[in-house]
């Protein structure tokens, strides 16, 4: 069963189309990750699946945990928006308080204890939120999105602006809202954090889907076409070797991308001459390199699906 | 409905538990009953340098009367206080002759008129030419004027002073020459007085009971409290909504609130809290004057009768305020953009203090009547006609009532439209045109 549903929706503002004739489905009980780059649509999506934007008449279609209602207003879905949201002069336990009592919970009190404890947040639970750093007041952003149990979560870009311990608390509580039921939608801009949470995973670019699916299905689309190569000597230069057709340099180790036909014996065998390999990996492309293959594409590079210009103001 | 509650009580205790909402509780009072405290107070904070003045006489006769009320003046009524505390609390006006014979008139005016440019403490301030023809005005008017020259035109403490010495003593002259009695015609034209009175009526014995004396300041005053305190509520009460909302709009809070509460609760929630907060101010506001008319012996004059129609009228005030107020902070992005938007709603509010005075004159004008039923003016100007006796038909507010509940139900709904589509604008704020169409179309 899918909690949301979205059949060949456009939203317009003015001229600029945000997003183009998009489709998508989110199975119950999955985390549904959003990738793409700034200004593709995605806070737009979210938004329309929250209904505080309502698509463009036509015959496009939202369903949301079986609903096709127009109002944003749903007790079931928690809402987390890209950064802020949260009134700075108020206490971190009365605004968690209200939030709950808005989405209709009653036994908040325990809620909120419980949660600011799992958090790390207790301390500073009679603070005002204005003297929070930015990482805690995401996180008691967090808290507020889920506080009432929701059955859909919708988390923009949760992960922004945290250290790496507040992030995997962050994440541990995700991964459990997904055991205890929920579905949750976020948006990301770390690739490691969606190939390694996600189910699912869905990149929109400049307002049109252009990735759709498990993280394997994705990259089984692009083939394996990437060695991962470490060389010793130095002043070897990758690109020289014949069907090596990009060459990404992270210091200890190179990634390059070879073109179909090319045996990789023969990159081997180049590469020997240059220096000692200590490591050659044959592999899928990472969705790191998806994303920047997607988002930035090169004359040679060919995505799959993604070959359209759109009208973008 | 619940969430309107929970709404509600939000936005009251956010607006009542904040400091600035304390200090304006606390700095309204001191500012408006300081301002009449400091008034008073340098009420007789005048300069006390002795002041001189020329005196050109040209009938001769005059001169005199006016040195004798400069002496009286200069050792009793420029003082207060008595004994110890006696002390000068206006200045010494110092009259010296100057001889009108010699120069021509125009030649001793400019002579006079350069002493006084000279701006000298010792020198002349003013001078005043008394025409030869005062006491017995002939065919030529000019000479029959007394005429005050000096280089500072908003002092006219002296110019009024020196109108009665000589007035006094030219009437006396008149009609000595006239052989009549001054104490006669004194008491023969003795103006008299005319007594402000209310209206008897029969107590329960079937006694005729005598009309009581009306205060005519306090019929004044309690009016105008009361209209003060009403606008005061509706700045203090209604206008931080615009801040409020414009918080929850740019720091997407409003987005949130959309995932849990519909556009029209969550307003109306807001508008609630902010009724709460009114209320409280009018609460301790009334119960404070009420003490403080009672300590001050004048129990009587607080309006006991028409506190209810006072906390209905502001309440319906707050809502209609109110309700522009949050549809301005949905449609603009900043607070410099929502000023241009908050004067004319601002503007409108305190309209009805250009027409109030009228209205406490005569409360049971047709014009009073017409004014006090305009939607925005009606909880002030209904309040104050009720608030002078003897009050006004029930009809009159309860008709009032209806047309600014039509009213607010109708901006309510407006802004309700405006709140909806504006809170979710980011970037840029919406044009007042753009702000009709959100309300016509939806």
């Amino acid at each position: 069963m899918n909690v949301v549903e979205i059949e060949n929706v456009t939203k317009t503002f003015g001229r600029f189309t945000a997003v183009n004739a998009l489709s998508l489905a989110v199975p119950k009980g999955s985390i549904y990750g959003f990738i793409g780059p700034n200004g593709s649509g995605k806070t737009t999506t979210l938004r329309m699946i929250m209904r505080i934007y309502h698509p463009d008449p036509g015959p496009g279609r939202i369903r949301v945990l079986g609903e096709t209602k127009q109002t944003a207003a749903d007790d079931r879905v928690g809402y987390l928006p890209e950064e802020r949201g949260l009134y700075k002069k108020m206490k971190v336990r009365d605004i968690l308080r209200f939030y709950a009592e808005l989405k209709g919970c009653r036994d908040f009190k325990d809620r909120v204890n419980s949660w600011l404890e799992r958090m790390g947040l207790s301390e500073w639970a009679d603070k005002k939120v204005e003297a929070l750093s930015k990482g805690m007041a995401q996180k008691v952003q967090f808290i507020s999105a889920v506080i009432a149990d929701p059955e859909l979560v919708i988390l923009d870009e949760p992960f922004t602006g945290l250290d790496p311990v507040n992030a995997d608390v962050l994440r541990d509580a995700v991964l459990e809202l997904r055991k205890n039921g929920s579905t949750v939608i976020f948006s990301t801009h770390d690739m490691a954090v969606a190939e390694r949470m996600c189910d699912l995973i869905f990149m929109i670019y400049k307002g049109e889907k252009v990735l759709d699916g498990t993280l394997e299905s994705i990259q089984d689309r692009y083939g394996t076409d990437t060695l991962r190569v470490k060389v010793e000597g130095n002043g070897f230069d990758a690109r020289t070797i014949p069907g090596v057709e990009k060459v990404t340099d992270f210091g200890k180790l190179q990634e390059l991308r070879i073109s179909p036909q090319t045996d990789t014996q023969d990159v081997l065998a180049e590469l020997m001459k240059c220096g000692r390999v200590t490591h050659f990996e044959l592999t899928t492309p990472s969705l790191h390199d998806i994303f920047v293959r997607i988002a930035r594409p090169e004359p040679q590079d060919v995505v799959p699906g993604a070959a359209r210009e759109t009208a973008h103001a | 409905m619940r969430k309107m509650i929970v709404v509600a009580v939000r936005e009251y205790q956010a607006a009542v538990k904040s400091k600035a909402f304390l200090m304006t509780l606390v700095a309204m009072p001191i500012l408006w009953g300081g301002s009449i405290v400091v008034q008073m107070a340098m009420r007789n904070k005048v300069d006390t340098k002795d002041k001189r003045i020329a005196v050109v006489d040209y009938t001769d006769h005059l001169y005199d009367a006016v040195a004798a009320a400069a002496q009286v003046r200069n050792e009793k009524d420029i003082f207060e206080g008595e004994g110890a505390d006696r002390k000068q609390v206006k200045p010494r006006f110092l009259v010296e002759r100057v001889d009108p014979r010699g120069d021509d008139a125009a030649k001793a005016r400019l002579a006079l008129s350069e002493r006084v440019r000279k701006a000298d403490s010792k020198e002349i301030m003013a001078f005043v030419v008394i025409g030869a023809d005062v006491i017995r005005p002939g065919p030529d008017p000019a000479n029959a004027s007394i005429d005050y020259h000096s280089n500072s035109p908003t002092y006219d403490d002296i110019q009024h002073w020196i109108a009665g010495p000589l007035n006094e003593r030219v009437q006396q002259l008149r009609l000595q020459a006239a052989n009549l009695d001054a104490g006669i015609v004194a008491a023969a034209t003795k103006r008299v007085p005319v007594a402000n009175l209310g209206l008897v009526s029969r107590d329960e014995a079937g006694n005729i009971t005598e009309a009581e004396k009306t205060n005519e300041l306090a019929n004044i005053f309690v009016p105008m409290g009361l209209m003060m305190l009403m606008l005061m509520v509706v700045m203090v009460g209604a206008s931080p909504l615009v801040q409020s909302v414009l918080e929850e709009k740019t720091l997407r809070i409003a987005e949130v609130l959309l995932g849990s509460v519909p556009p029209f609760q969550l307003m109306m929630g807001k508008l609630v809290g902010m009724v709460g907060v009114s209320l409280t101010i009018v609460t301790v506001y009334l119960v404070g004057a009420f003490y403080a008319i009672h300590q001050a012996g004048f129990g009587s004059f607080f309006p006991a009768h028409i506190v209810w129609w006072f906390v209905i009228f502001q309440s319906l005030a707050v809502l209609m305020y109110g309700s522009l107020f949050i549809a301005v902070g949905a449609a603009v992005s900043d607070m410099k953009e929502a000023q241009s938007l908050v004067t004319p709603v601002m503007l409108i509010a305190v309209s009805p203090m250009f027409v109030w005075i009228n209205v406490v004159k005569e409360p049971s004008s047709s014009f009073a009547l017409a004014m006090s039923l305009i939607p925005p003016a009606t909880p002030m100007l209904m309040t104050i006609r009720q608030a002078v006796p003897p009050g006004i038909p029930t009809w009159q507010p309860l008709l009032g009532i209806l047309l600014v509940l039509l009213t607010t139900v109708a901006c309510v709904f407006a802004a309700g439209r405006i709140f909806r589509v504006g809170i979710l604008m980011q970037g840029k704020g919406a044009k007042v045109g753009e702000m009709m169409r959100w309300v016509l179309r939806g």
